[in-house]
């Protein structure tokens, strides 16, 4: 751990005097990572899972090495199209992530609210943008983003268009489920074809479109079969692997590589154990950094993450022929969209399916519609005979958290789950 | 009857009010967030939590939402299930103008209109909607503008009484222009809606909407004589936009930020006070004062201590008297005041006249005059180093960075918020955990030999990171510049916030810790002037604007 501090204090000096340096160093040492992932892998993972964060590590050094073919986009952004016009995601929460994970958040937090930003603003947010004014991060070729569950989204990403002075493009998507609002959202998209047809001079044909939305369907259906199949299994897990999949499983969904990364996991749990130790199925984000959580739920046999509400965000079906409707329909229907009791509802069936003991509500510093859904959720979900830990953090900021606190909660609620319910 | 209330400018006040209501914006600042925040969850923005405690109260019967944020759609979400509402409606507003936009929001309105018809028992009429409609009435003359998020009325009139000039309210629900346009003759009722729909869309948008450049003409106005900006904290929407005016205004401006209760406001007279004293076209009004004997007298009255300076009619400093405040502002006052008088050989009635300033200000009934330690600080610093261009005040219950011009006028300040953290109060506390004294940490932290990140602003939970470091027999030494490196960023925070230039200034109780100041030359990379008279700055500048009152 010592060495990545290191790493992130060298990053953080050099992002002062030398972006353009501060930001080299971060790609070597990304890629260095990469590599540590391909020849000294984490062995206690599923190969699956292995594979994951391999392709992870990919999806977050095509930015820094291709940054003119890569689109800064938020995490429920669609991002079929532009894997279909040969453009690389290049995203904020997973950039924020990763800069935390290389201990080199704290100086682009503070940039961002020396700046005024607000000191209650998601950490993200703030990293990613602390990191783009300091001049570390590269320009992309364009910015797509969504209000889709997450209205801070609407002012960080128009701040970051400005700041790079590239051109951006918003999915409005109205709060309410129905056939109106879907072809409301499908109408954009297809602007959205055109803005990118406009801005990197791709042709994008929807013959294949259909072809990435009928890999898209193959993949969430595999996903939710392999939820459904580790209920009564081990699957060893960390605290990012879970995170991982949240976020493949949006920016990366259409791609040979995510389905291939489902089908692994359905081969992988065929092998697996059967479950033992208590299960937590986990809303919202994962606080990886955090050795409270660590102590607690990483690769133990005693207590594991079995989901998170991330990566499985839509249950319904859609219609590939029709990809436009299809991606706008996932919007729409998006379980984070709309009142809280659809996301608690679907919190509840996916924890089911997976074989929860029990979930945790991770009321992330700055997420306001996690945090003003947190009581209801508790209650929602005792009702339906899941107990609920609603536990205050931050996914991203160290300095949000209380190790301490974090510990006695998280203590106290596995043991309040009593006794080892799968042995 | 019940008033129907709202929260938003997008609302369709006058469709609801041509249904039968009484519409009334939802705008009162409770005392605190009890009920709030059993329902909820503390980290959500103040407004939102003022919204669910009204209701909860009682006081709200009729309540109509616009998708406001995620903190609204949230308690929409908590009050939906309280059943406490005999009605309850969220309008989902898009958030682009085009004209996608307006036919989905002409939808919107007809839905609303029917569910509200129906729960009222009134259909629409035309007369009442149209009689709904008034002509705007803003300021026309020199004024100062509140803009950014909303502002509850307590605070609100809390600005008005403070500013030298009208003041006008722009902040969220405030600045609503629709409502003001007659609307046109023979239309049907469905025309009607389009119409209304792209009128309320057509305001100028607020932070919310996809393209809000049109607000630039909120700052634009030629009789603006200055700005407070107000945020909610933990509402985030309106800091955006705070951080882009701070870059491009061109005209005085102040940022405020209340958490919507009415305490939260009490503590920001001070600042309010501050700029008004910046701004004021009045502020080197006449001579109030005949020359007696030509002494002159400042009292800081500050959270721990209370500090006298006299001067003699050449401004020469002939005493200075640093004493605790104790149990009262008024009584420590007189005490100390009465010591500079022994001190100086003087008596009462010696001193032609008398300013006051610090957070005890307002106790003390002897002054002339009260002036707030912003401005004091300011004039003090530069009496005692004409070059110095930023004060940097930390002391016992908050700590402020101000910035001066050549002639020692503030141009802009900045004050930590509530909370301890980068204050004297959280060293003294964390002095208190390690079981030393103030005057012993000051040198502990000097020879550090591992650098240390205390990583949590919380003073409860730096407390625990520092227990815990304790526990790993980390090095006093370390520690301690790990607690002088927390406060040093939060101090240099606040600079870069105000723009501070050289030379710096130190001022206040935590000036004399000789390992924070070290720390934090680090952090501003320059030095610190301390002056031996650091903690007599405000009293001097005090005394300063004494002698400015009388006639020679």
């Amino acid at each position: 751990m010592r060495v990545v501090e290191t790493f992130g204090q060298y990053v953080d000096k050099l992002s002062d005097d030398s972006p353009r340096n501060a930001r080299r160093l971060l790609k070597t040492g990304w890629e260095a990572q990469n590599l540590k992932f391909r020849f000294l892998p984490e062995k206690d993972l599923f190969p699956a899972d292995r594979y994951l964060a391999r392709m992870m590590m990919d999806v977050m050094l095509k930015p820094l090495q291709r940054p003119e073919n890569s689109v800064i986009v938020s995490v429920f952004t669609p991002c079929e199209i532009l894997h279909e016009a040969g453009l690389y995601p290049y995203n904020v929460e997973a950039f924020s992530c990763y800069l935390s994970a290389s201990y080199a958040g704290q100086a682009f937090l503070q940039q961002a609210e020396n700046e005024g930003l607000s000191e209650t603003l998601c950490s993200y947010h703030k990293t990613f943008i602390g990191a783009a004014d300091k001049g570390i991060l590269p320009s992309p070729r364009c910015i797509v983003y969504t209000n889709l569950t997450c209205d801070a989204n609407l002012l960080t990403f128009r701040r970051l268009a400005e700041r790079f002075q590239v051109p951006a493009f918003a999915i409005d998507v109205p709060l309410q489920q129905n056939e109106e609002n879907v072809a409301y959202v499908a109408e954009q998209l297809r602007e959205l074809t055109s803005f990118l047809e406009k801005h990197t001079g791709m042709t994008i044909q929807e013959e294949n479109l259909k072809k990435r939305l009928a890999c898209s369907k193959r993949t969430l259906e595999n996903y939710r079969e392999f939820q459904k199949a580790r209920s009564d299994k081990y699957v060893p897990s960390d605290l990012v692997t879970p995170l991982y999949a949240g976020m493949t499983n949006n920016i990366l969904l259409g791609t040979k590589e995510e389905e291939i990364y489902t089908e692994m996991l359905l081969h992988d749990v065929k092998q697996a154990q059967p479950a033992s130790g208590k299960r937590i199925y986990w809303m919202h984000t994962i606080p990886f950094w955090s050795g409270a959580v660590r102590e607690a739920l990483c690769l133990k046999r005693e207590a594991q993450i079995v989901g998170c509400e991330l990566a499985q965000v839509f249950d319904g079906e859609f219609d590939p022929e029709k990809p436009y409707e299809a991606m706008a329909k996932r919007m729409v229907y998006h379980a984070l969209n709309g009142g809280v009791t659809r996301r608690i509802e679907a919190g509840i069936r996916h924890a089911k399916e997976a074989g929860a003991d029990g979930a945790v509500w991770f009321a992330h510093w700055g997420c306001k519609h996690t945090l003003g859904g947190a009581q209801l959720a508790k209650k929602r979900f005792e009702e339906q005979g899941i107990p609920l830990l609603i536990l205050d953090g931050d996914g991203c900021d160290r300095s949000h958290g209380g190790e301490g606190q974090t510990a006695t909660r998280l203590g106290a609620f596995l043991e309040m789950l009593g006794g080892e319910a799968h042995e | 009857m019940n008033k129907t209330f709202y929260i938003c400018k997008y609302t369709p006040i006058e469709l609801l009010e041509a249904l039968g209501a009484d519409c009334k914006n939802l705008n009162e600042m409770p005392e605190g967030f009890e009920l709030a925040d059993q329902l909820a969850h503390p980290n959500i923005c103040g407004f939102g939590k003022a919204l669910l405690e009204a209701v909860m109260c009682g006081r709200v019967k009729e309540l109509v939402l616009v998708n406001c944020c995620d903190t609204i759609r949230s308690v929409y979400d908590v009050l939906e299930d309280s059943g406490r509402l005999d009605f309850l409606y969220m309008i989902d507003i898009l958030h682009s103008g085009g004209a996608c936009s307006r036919e989905q929001t002409a939808l919107q309105l007809k839905s609303l209109a029917k569910a509200y018809g129906a729960y009222k028992g009134t259909a629409f009429n035309e007369e009442a909607f149209r009689s709904a409609f008034h002509a705007s009435r803003k300021i026309k003359t020199p004024h100062i503008s509140v803009l950014g998020a909303r502002m509850g009325t307590e605070l609100f009139q809390m600005v008005e009484k403070t500013m030298p000039y009208p003041v006008e309210n722009d902040t969220c629900v405030h600045n609503r222009t629709a409502g003001t346009a007659q609307p046109p003759e023979n239309m049907d009722f469905d025309e009607l809606m389009d119409w209304y729909a792209g009128e309320l869309l057509g305001q100028m948008p607020c932070m919310r909407m996809m393209d809000h450049t049109g607000r630039k003409q909120l700052y634009n106005d030629p009789d603006l004589k200055g700005i407070v900006y107000h945020t909610v904290k933990f509402c985030d929407f309106y800091s955006f936009e705070y951080a882009d005016l701070k870059q491009h205004a061109d005209m005085p401006l102040l940022k405020i930020e209340s958490d919507y209760t009415v305490q939260s406001s009490g503590q920001l007279l001070t600042r309010l006070e501050a700029f008004a004293e910046s701004i004021n076209p009045n502020k080197d009004g006449g001579k109030e004062k005949k020359m007696g004997k030509g002494y002159f007298a400042g009292i800081d009255s500050g959270s721990t201590s209370t500090d006298v300076v006299i001067l003699d009619k050449n401004k020469e400093i002939v005493s200075g008297i640093i004493l605790p405040t104790g149990a009262g502002a008024a009584i420590g006052a007189e005490r100390a005041l009465e010591e500079a008088l022994k001190d100086a050989g003087l008596c009462r009635e010696d001193i032609d006249a008398l300013v006051t300033t610090g957070y005890g200000r307002t106790a003390i009934q002897d002054g002339d005059k009260s002036i707030t330690e912003i401005t004091c600080h300011a004039r003090g610093a530069h009496y005692l180093d004409p070059e110095v261009r930023t004060v940097v005040d930390i002391g016992g219950q908050d700590s402020k960075v101000i910035r001066l011009d050549q002639d020692g006028a503030v141009v802009n300040f900045v004050m930590n918020d509530k909370c301890a953290a980068g204050t004297g109060r959280f060293l003294e506390m964390m002095a208190r955990t390690m079981e030393m004294s103030l005057d012993e940490m000051s040198l502990t932290g000097l020879n550090y030999k591992e650098d240390i990140t205390i990583s949590s602003m919380c003073t409860v939970f730096a407390e625990s990171e520092v227990v815990s470091l304790i526990a790993q027999n980390k090095e006093t030494d370390d520690i301690v510049h790990g607690l002088n490196k927390a406060v040093a960023a939060k101090t240099a925070a606040l600079s870069k916030r105000v723009g501070g230039e050289e030379k710096y200034m130190m001022t206040g109780g935590v000036s004399k810790n000789k390992g924070l100041v070290k720390t934090l030359e680090e952090k501003l990379g320059t030095s610190l002037v301390i002056s031996e008279k650091a903690q007599l700055c405000g009293a001097l500048g005090a005394a300063l604007f004494a002698a400015d009152m009388v006639e020679r």
